[in-house]
């Protein structure tokens, strides 16, 4: 790999981090989920609202936002179920410890165990997340206000709509589960198995197994069918560029084809969170090149 | 640097932060040296490498042809350009040799009068070094895909061997018997790892896309299976519930304290795991591109903080952070597949091994003396600047 500037250690940058320490690492965790969410809402803009005759409620997937911040576990953590989230951290002695951590001095190491944190986005029921099926790594996320707005328009008129309201009370204020099984509903939640029925013709509830059922979101079909074809023909599209690889400001400048139906910088978040295509930076801008081996 | 080096003397500091300090820029500086080369004795890939822990100074390394090499990494001659020079090989003109392609070796974690050998052709050959002459030999049901012995046992001298067969198979190198199964796992066995903490602990992977957790000393099954949902059943759908991996897991590393393990799986995704729980960290490495069908080969450094993981990823060798899993850098040298790599702890060398029959070396690169710098600053003991060669005194004789 030619760098021009070889790689430094932090320890080496010792000073400068001191000076700016004080401010980074106080305003870093509060720092992070208003970064999350603002990417968040910058990717709800691109959600084409319009092609689902508004009965959807804005999906963004949860590696378009690997694409827009450089660090993913810190995505992760933000977005994922807190208390699975504890990641031991030995820390040498000069290393600034964050004021979240706790620290144990075992007899050669300091161990440094984080608290749970504070996973506000997901914790506080502001976002939901859902096991879309193609891919068991896509996530998808959807705000919790707006899921239940559509939701509830959809059901306007039809007699599942007390159900579909009482799952959603019960669920959007803490639950983050993305499946439920049987005991969990007839138990915890005390649905009848005719209402669980009910919820599942809706379509708030899809089957996963026998006596299990994914948490989704109604007339997502259509959703995930073009999201499907649109990947692909923008991969396609980077694909037979020449030498497979074209820059990005270039490729959402280009004309779409009738197989994309969302906006080019949807899709191209999405390719590039999901790793589908190498992204090499270069003074013109940023690259994306066609990775061998990809069959999307 | 000097900021460092003062510290230490003053008593500021900890001695081991130098160390860890300069270790770690090291390693971020590692890259092709023209000085250093491997001799190139393999005619087909290179699987396995290995580095003695007791000197650091002796490397094997298998290959697809069957060959056992050792090469001697240690620099005596006075010079700056050095081949690593094979000392001895069980080459195909050997009567002992291996049939089919080498998997793995290893040497003997207590001294180098001992390596072990496992290859697809179905045996695992104990050699002595002197002789090059296998001194056991043990035989299985099918090809062996690794085989690992405790770098910190002294109570016991098992060596765990992982074949296509579902169960885990232990031998024993005192007495040469291997009836200690350790059964759970439906699918075969790719890779197994001891614990450098503990010498009951043992780690093995497998096709059916788990990892499981041993203590060998207990009668009944493994201590617990490794879940990359960390119990979270909601996530994923029903068959792949309580998976390491979402397909095969190839690769298993411990870290040097033993407190975490990696895995990677063809799900081109690495994990880390909390060794005492078998917690997921959630750790996020991206992708990390794994199409091997056998196991893969990879190793974390030691001594840097933070650590660094090298993951062979198609004809490069990635190195990532351990914690932070952001990709530091990618190695790119190998014209072909890169199987297998392996870190040299006190030189900070990585040393590679590929399908394209080379090893390299890859060197952390000195540090730049100044600009003004040639060989006459340095005879001066590096203090004065350097005087421009227009102006040197060519002509004065000393006799004036």
């Amino acid at each position: 790999m030619n760098r021009k500037r070889a790689l430094i250690a932090d320890t080496f940058c010792l000073t400068k981090r001191r000076r700016c320490a004080a401010d980074s690492v106080t305003g870093d965790s509060q720092d992070g989920a208003a970064d999350i969410r603002s990417s968040l809402k910058y990717l709800v803009t691109l959600f084409s609202r319009k092609l689902f005759n508004d009965s959807l409620p804005p999906v963004v997937l949860k590696h378009q936002l690997y694409s827009l911040h450089n660090d993913k576990t810190a995505v992760d953590k933000q977005v994922v179920r807190s208390d699975c989230f504890r990641p031991t951290y030995k820390y040498s002695s000069w290393q600034s410890v964050p004021d979240h951590f706790i620290i144990t001095v075992t007899h050669s190491e300091a161990l440094v165990f984080s608290l749970p944190r504070q996973n506000e986005l997901r914790e506080n029921g502001e976002l939901l997340m859902f096991q879309l099926g193609f891919d068991s790594e896509a996530f998808a996320l959807v705000f919790a206000e707006d899921y239940r707005a559509k939701v509830l328009q959809g059901e306007a008129g039809r007699g599942t709509l007390g159900t579909v309201e009482k799952f959603l009370a019960k669920l959007i204020p803490s639950c983050s589960d993305l499946s439920f099984n049987k005991e969990k509903m007839l138990k915890e939640f005390l649905f009848t198995d005719s209402e669980i029925t009910q919820l599942v013709k809706s379509g708030v509830l899809t089957v996963r197994d026998a006596g299990s059922w994914w948490l989704s979101i109604p007339n997502s079909g259509k959703f995930i069918k073009y999201f499907i074809k649109g990947r692909k023909a923008v991969l396609g599209m980077v694909k037979k560029s020449k030498y497979g690889e074209i820059l990005k400001t270039e490729l959402e400048g280009r004309r779409t084809t009738s197989q994309v139906k969302f906006q080019m910088k949807y899709h191209i978040h999405d390719i590039i969170g999901a790793e589908l295509v190498e992204c090499i930076q270069t003074t013109s801008g940023t690259l994306l090149r066609h990775v061998d081996g990809n069959v999307n | 640097m000097l900021s460092f080096l003062y510290a230490r003397q003053s008593g500021l500091d900890d001695p081991v932060r130098l160390r860890r300090a300069e270790s770690t820029r090291r390693v971020l500086s590692l890259k092709l040296n023209h000085n250093r080369d491997v001799d190139r004795i393999h005619g087909n890939g290179i699987n396995t490498l290995d580095i003695e822990v007791i000197d650091g100074r002796y490397m094997l390394s298998g290959g697809s042809d069957g060959v056992i090499v050792i090469y001697d990494l240690e620099n005596n001659s006075k010079k700056p350009q050095y081949t690593c020079k094979a000392i001895c090989t069980v080459g195909r003109s050997s009567r002992h040799v291996h049939k089919f392609s080498v998997e793995t070796v290893q040497w003997y974690p207590h001294d180098t009068g001992m390596f072990v050998s496992s290859s697809f052709d179905k045996t695992m050959k104990v050699w002595d070094t002197e002789t090059l002459k296998p001194a056991e030999e043990f035989q299985f049901d099918g090809n062996v895909y690794c085989h690992h012995m405790s770098p910190v046992a002294r109570r016991h001298s098992l060596v765990a061997v992982g074949t296509k067969d579902p169960k885990v198979q232990l031998c024993d190198l005192k007495s040469g018997s291997r009836i200690h199964i350790l059964q759970g796992h439906r699918g075969e066995i790719l890779s197994v790892r001891w614990s450098p903490r503990y010498d009951h602990i043992l780690a093995t992977a497998s096709t059916d896309s788990r990892v499981r957790i041993w203590d060998v000393r207990r009668a009944s099954g493994s201590l617990f299976t490794l879940d990359q949902h960390n119990g979270d059943k909601s996530k994923v759908s029903s068959e792949a519930v309580n998976t390491a991996h979402n397909g095969r897991v190839n690769g298993l590393c411990f870290t040097a304290d033993g407190l975490h393990l990696l895995s990677t799986g063809t799900d081109d995704r690495m994990r880390l795991w909390n060794s005492g729980t078998g917690e997921n960290t959630l750790v996020n490495y991206g992708k990390v591109v794994n199409e091997s069908r056998k196991g893969l080969k990879f190793t974390v450094s030691r001594g840097c903080s933070p650590e660094f993981v090298f993951v062979p990823c198609g004809s490069s060798v990635a190195v990532y952070g351990l914690h932070s899993g952001e990709l530091i850098t990618m190695l790119r040298g190998h014209y072909n597949n890169v199987d297998c790599c392996e870190f040299h702890p006190d030189y900070q060398e990585l040393y590679s091994g590929g399908k394209d029959c080379n090893i390299l070396a890859w060197v952390p690169v000195l540090r730049q003396p100044g600009i003004e710098d040639d060989e006459t600053n340095s005879k001066r003991g590096g203090t004065q600047a350097a005087i421009n060669p227009a102006f040197e005194d060519a002509w004065s004789s000393d006799e004036d």
